[in-house]
């Protein structure tokens, strides 16, 4: 038989703030309801956004230039 | 202050040491990051919010922020469903 093997889904943002602040974001579009896996897909869709920058940033820093004074 | 935040610095260490363990952050980076967080969200819900509405709904969506996420940041995020979006 087939076997599924799968690993909790930690969540990167603190659920509850986040709930909320979509949900009032939500709320002035005029939107009254979130299904519940948006605040998942925001919460990895940022972890993404700032994975991809401290990498970047990682490769500038190690590219900097400094300029030591004797 | 902290309370309410979405995200603490804690965290924020964790997926810097997951990208390079030997990376070192000043706090004022630190600070720029969660700021960026913040504005990451602001605009993912908000335009998301607009394709939601765009369609006549009043229910926000995986498939709302997925079309955004994809079209605006080039971002795939898998394990949510609905590959219906996809080309």
């Amino acid at each position: 038989g087939s076997q599924i093997r799968s690993c909790k889904d930690e969540q990167f943002l603190h659920h509850g703030p986040l709930m909320q602040r979509i949900s009032a974001m939500a709320r002035k579009h005029g939107i009254d309801d979130v299904s519940s896996n948006v605040i998942n897909l925001v919460s990895h869709a940022t972890q993404e956004r700032l994975k991809d920058l401290v990498s970047r940033l990682s490769t500038l820093a190690e590219h900097r230039v400094e300029i030591y004074k004797i | 202050s902290t309370e309410g935040r979405v995200l603490d610095k804690r965290r924020l260490q964790e997926l810097v040491k997951e990208v390079d363990p030997l990376e070192q952050l000043d706090e004022d980076v630190e600070e720029v990051l969660l700021q960026i967080a913040d504005d990451f969200i602001e605009s993912v819900v908000s335009s998301s919010c607009l394709v939601c509405k765009h369609r006549h709904s009043n229910t926000l969506e995986v498939k709302d922020v997925q079309l955004h996420l994809e079209r605006n940041w080039n971002m795939w995020i898998p394990g949510f469903g609905s590959d219906e979006i996809k080309p």
